[in-house]
Order: structure tokens, then C-alpha cells, then sequence
């Protein structure tokens, strides 16, 4: 465990948000879009933990997590209901296919 | 007990929102819901402006900071908030009954997402500010959705939601970043880090520092980050539109004065050759001129103040980027411009959804041709709106223009100064254009017309905002006191 250190747990959760951003802006379907999104909050988890551990005069880093979750939790729930409507409506849950408003 | 009266802003729309939802449980008749929201609303807004009568410094308000700083600036913007959301919740009380959507959710989404504003407003800690910005901001995709039975309202409320919450992601890592170079998530002590020079050696911290203002442009719909901002518009019902146009952006631009000028605001990575208080000034203009160019091109006038509401936006940044130099003046200025832009566009958007009825929207600019001759009391009423938005003396607008204008005169923003006023001329035609057709032009044959609806609750909403927009412009004074005050939180 002596060579993992810091830079690991940053750089890994860099390559999770760069992966969960890539896959909001390439895919289509907008479930994938929503877990694209938990990527990258869980890459922000990440990097709060590890930064809680190179600074470890309080808890705040790994306070934040917690909230991070539940706040995740909270969005997914309306966002589902969103794309239920949708699919309701439009009867596709892909984004372009939404295509009503146009600029 | 003095802790309570300090929180009591807080605890009156909390408490308030969920009264009202046990209320909505248990009535048959959800109409004086509305009410009854107003009523909250007002209350709270009371309670802080007794707060600034009564002076923060008899509080004890030290064992909330960081996490909610009760200052100037926040009672004033939960006062502006609460003016806000009580116009908004009257436009609701209309136009949900008349468009049979009287769900008494709204009322309760409404007062939570205030909440959310106000936290958002008084955060003195990443923690409270993203907690405040994930509550105003699930309650505003709720809104938007809230025309079920609508296709385009889901649309719309998807683009809002898949591209607010991305956002949010990002400003979340930018937040992970700042944290892990300065060791803190509490915003005077993350600016302290700074003015050390934090940013030179950790380039942890600057690409944090981006990524933060990139989600706070995302949520005041700056322009190369607006994307959402016309769809959701639309797509939302005509009163959460207006909460959105108003509430949530002030909320936003109180979060992106806090955060800018507490963490970010020492000299050193304020200076001019740091690199981003160009780009935030280059962005500005791009939001207002994109904003006003596509504005003009509008057949739907709710879009074309939705377009109205970006430009706005490039406005108010303008103040932000002056703001970074010459820290009170021109908050003082942002912080006025709020207050006029708040009345202005709830009173715009209330005139619009006063000239339609169910089935007879007034959507286009064709559907207001004559409107001056038919109703000329509403018509003149949207004029004094349009005016005001234009910034035509001596309307709210004016002043609010005229202060972000001289401050940015002041302290020698002589290029952004001139772009801004070639910009609020450009921005006059098509807020002129409607003015046309509602007193120069008459329905074609055969058309549809738009017939006004019959609420009290709408055209309450609409008399109030009058009301405060000619105050405003006529004795701007004690209102631009008031946002002086609050701008002196920041002196340093």
C-alpha cells in the first residue's frame, strides 16, 4: 500500500470524470446520459475522500460525500420521472429525438 | 431565541411550504393556495427585513458562519427572493386554474426552491452553497415539467435537467479541486489560501477555479453555456418561467457575487493580466450580443423574453466583472439591477399570460396585433414592462442600467461600458416591436385572438409590479441605499 499515495486517487477520479463526461456528450440515450452524470459525481466523490486523507484537521471532504450522495439520490429521482414523461409523451427516450423546440 | 429570529426567514418558508402541503392534503378547494403561498412568502420577506431594522450585529449569528452568513447581502436578497416568488405564486394562482393544471404542488415546489435560493444566497461554504443550489434547482426542473400532459414542457424539462445537473458535476469537481489545493471548503478561508498565492503553485487550483465559474455561468445562462435557457422557457408553464427568469437567476448572480468577490476577490488573481477577468468580461459581451441578435428574431414572444432574460445576463456580468475591480460600487450596482429586472420581467411575463385564455394563448407577436385598441389598460400596463426591460427613463430599468453603466465608467471599463449601451439599443427594437403590434397593427382576418383571462390573483400581480417599477424608477433612493448596504459585506 506504501505506493499508492495521493496522486493515484487524483488521477484515477480525473480519468472517471473525464469518462463520465465524454459519455454525456457522445451518447443518445438519455439513461446512459443519467449514469454518465453518476460518474462523474462519484469521480468527485473520489477526489473528496482522497483529498480528506491530505487534510485530515476535519472532516469536511468526507462530509461532503455524504451530502454529494443524498443530493445524487434526490436528482436521479426527479430526473427519472422527467424521462418517464417524456416517454410518455414522445414514446423515445432518446435526445435527438427531442426535437419540438428549436431555436 | 435571538438565534431563531436570525433564522426566521428560513424557518417561515420551510415551515410555510410544509404547511401548505398538509393543507393542499386535506382541501377540497386549492385555490386559496395561492393565497396563502403569498402570504408565506411575505411573511418571510418581512421577517428579514425586521432583521435589518433590528441590526445584524445584536445577533448571534457567528455560530452559523460559514455555513449561513445572516448579513446585509443575504436579507436583502431574501427579500428580493421573496418579492420574487410572492408575484410568481399570484401569476400561478391565474394561470394554473385557467389552464386546469390547479395542482397544489406548485405552491409547495415554489416556496422549497425559494428556500433553496436563499441558502444559495447566504452560503458562506461550498456545503451549504451546493446543498442551496440542488434544492432551487430540483425544484425548477419540477416546475418545468409541471405541464404534464405537454410535450414540449417535458422536453424542455429534460434539456434543463440533463445539462443542469452536468453542470453541477462539474462545478462539484471544481469545488474536489479547490478543496484538495487549499485544504478547505469554507469560502473566506479558501480566499485566504489564495491571496497566498495558492494559484501559482497548485494547478490544481486553477483549473478548479474554472470549473467553478463555468457551472456558476451555466446557472446565470451566460452565453456560451445558455443552451437550455430558451427550451426550458417555453416548455415550462408561464408562472414557473417567470420564477425561473427571476428568482432562480437572482439567486444564481447573489452565489456568483459571493463566490467571486469572498474567494476569489484578492487583488492578485483579481489583476487584470490573471487571465480570466477578460474572459468573464469577452463572455459577458458575447452573452449580450448572441443574446440580443437572436432575441430579435423571435416570432414567439415568450421566447423572445426568454432571449431578453440571457441578455440581461450579460448585463448584470458586465456589473460582475466590474465588481471584481471596484468591489462596492458596482455590486451595488448588480445588486439594484436585480431588483429592477426582478419587477420588470415578473410584470412582462404577468402581461402576457393576462392577454391569453385557455385555448387562446398569446404566444406570437401576431397574437397581440390590436391588443392596444381591445385592452388598452393591460397593453399599457406590458409597455411599462417593455419599457423598463429597455431601460427607458423613468422606469425601474433605467436606473438599474445607469448605476452598472457608471460604475463601470468609474473605474475605466470605458470598451465594455460602450459595447453594453450599443447592446441595451439594440435590445430596445424588439422590446419596441411588440409595441407596435399591440398599437399599430391590426389581426389579420380570420385569425385567432388571444382573449384575456379573468383573474383578480394575475392582475394583483400585475398592479403590484407597476407599482414598484415606477417607484423604482421615480425614487430609486432608498432601494439603492438598501443595496449599498448590502454591498459593504464585501469591503475588505
Amino acid at each position: 500500500m506504501s505506493t499508492m499515495n495521493l496522486d493515484h486517487f487524483v488521477v484515477l477520479s480525473a480519468i472517471l470524470f473525464t469518462i463520465g463526461s465524454i459519455g454525456f456528450l457522445v451518447r443518445r440515450n438519455v439513461i446512459v446520459t443519467l449514469m454518465s452524470i453518476e460518474i462523474m459525481l462519484n469521480a468527485v466523490n473520489l477526489a473528496l475522500v482522497a483529498f480528506n486523507r491530505a487534510h485530515p484537521a476535519n472532516y469536511s471532504g468526507q462530509i461532503f460525500t455524504f451530502f454529494v450522495i443524498a443530493a445524487e439520490a434526490a436528482e436521479v429521482a426527479i430526473g427519472l420521472a422527467i424521462v418517464l414523461a417524456m416517454f410518455r409523451l414522445h414514446r423515445t427516450i432518446r435526445t435527438d429525438d427531442a426535437t419540438l423546440l428549436k431555436n | 431565541m435571538l438565534l431563531m429570529f436570525a433564522l426566521s426567514p428560513f424557518l417561515v418558508l420551510g415551515g410555510g411550504a410544509l404547511l401548505l402541503m398538509l393543507a393542499e392534503v386535506f382541501s377540497r378547494r386549492p385555490s386559496g393556495l395561492a393565497i396563502g403561498t403569498t402570504i408565506v412568502f411575505i411573511t418571510s420577506g418581512a421577517f428579514s427585513v425586521a432583521l435589518w431594522l433590528y441590526g445584524i450585529e445584536f445577533l448571534p449569528v457567528g455560530i452559523l458562519s460559514p455555513w449561513i452568513l445572516v448579513d446585509k447581502f443575504t436579507l436583502f436578497f431574501n427579500v428580493l427572493l421573496c418579492l420574487g416568488g410572492a408575484l410568481a405564486s399570484l401569476l400561478a394562482g391565474g394561470y394554473l386554474v385557467e389552464y386546469k393544471l390547479n395542482r397544489g404542488e406548485f405552491y409547495s415546489i415554489l416556496l422549497f426552491a425559494t428556500f433553496g435560493g436563499m441558502m444559495l444566497a447566504s452560503a458562506g461554504d461550498f456545503l451549504t452553497l451546493f446543498l442551496g443550489l440542488e434544492t432551487m434547482s430540483l425544484g425548477a426542473y419540477a416546475l418545468t415539467a409541471f405541464r404534464r400532459a405537454s410535450p414540449r414542457s417535458a422536453e424542455g424539462a429534460l434539456k434543463y435537467f440533463l445539462l443542469g445537473s452536468f453542470a453541477a458535476a462539474i462545478m462539484l469537481y471544481g469545488i474536489a479541486l479547490v478543496y484538495g489545493a487549499t485544504g478547505s471548503t469554507d469560502l473566506a478561508r479558501v480566499g485566504a489560501a489564495f491571496s497566498h498565492g495558492v494559484v501559482t503553485s497548485h494547478p490544481m487550483a486553477l483549473i478548479g477555479l474554472v470549473l467553478i465559474v463555468i457551472g456558476l455561468l451555466f446557472k446565470v445562462s451566460a452565453v456560451p453555456f445558455h443552451m437550455w435557457t430558451p427550451d426550458a422557457y417555453e416548455g415550462a408553464p408561464t408562472p414557473a418561467t417567470a420564477y425561473m427568469a427571476v428568482v432562480v437567476k437572482s439567486a444564481a448572480f447573489a452565489m456568483m457575487l459571493r463566490v467571486l468577490l469572498t474567494s476569489f476577490g484578492d487583488a492578485e488573481s483579481m489583476s487584470w493580466s490573471a487571465g480570466w477577468p477578460p474572459a468573464l468580461a469577452a463572455i459577458a459581451v458575447l452573452t449580450m450580443t448572441v443574446a440580443n441578435l437572436i432575441a430579435g428574431r423571435q416570432d414567439s414572444v415568450k421566447r423572445m423574453l426568454a432571449y431578453s432574460s440571457i441578455a440581461h445576463a450579460g448585463y448584470l456580468l458586465v456589473g460582475v466583472v466590474v465588481a471584481l475591480r471596484s468591489k462596492e460600487q458596482a455590486a451595488a450596482g448588480v445588486i439594484f439591477y436585480l431588483a429592477t429586472y426582478t419587477v420588470s420581467t415578473i410584470g412582462a411575463f404577468g402581461a402576457l399570460i393576462l392577454l391569453g385564455s385557455y385555448g387562446k394563448e398569446a404566444v406570437s407577436y401576431d397574437d397581440l396585433a390590436g391588443v392596444g385598441k381591445r385592452h388598452p389598460a393591460i397593453a399599457m400596463a406590458f409597455s411599462l414592462f417593455l419599457f423598463s426591460l429597455a431601460g427607458v427613463p423613468p422606469t425601474a430599468g433605467f436606473f438599474g442600467k445607469w448605476f452598472i453603466f457608471r460604475a463601470a465608467m468609474d473605474s475605466g471599463f470605458y470598451w465594455l461600458t460602450i459595447l453594453a449601451f450599443i447592446n441595451s439599443v439594440i435590445g430596445a427594437y424588439y422590446y419596441l416591436r411588440v409595441l407596435v403590434f399591440m398599437y399599430m397593427r391590426e389581426p389579420q382576418p380570420g385569425a385567432a385572438i388571444a382573449v384575456p383571462m379573468q383573474s383578480r390573483h394575475v392582475k394583483a400581480a400585475l398592479l403590484l409590479s407597476a407599482v414598484f417599477v415606477l417607484a423604482l424608477g421615480l425614487a430609486p433612493t432608498c432601494t439603492l441605499d438598501a443595496a449599498i448596504a448590502a454591498a459593504t459585506t464585501f469591503r475588505m
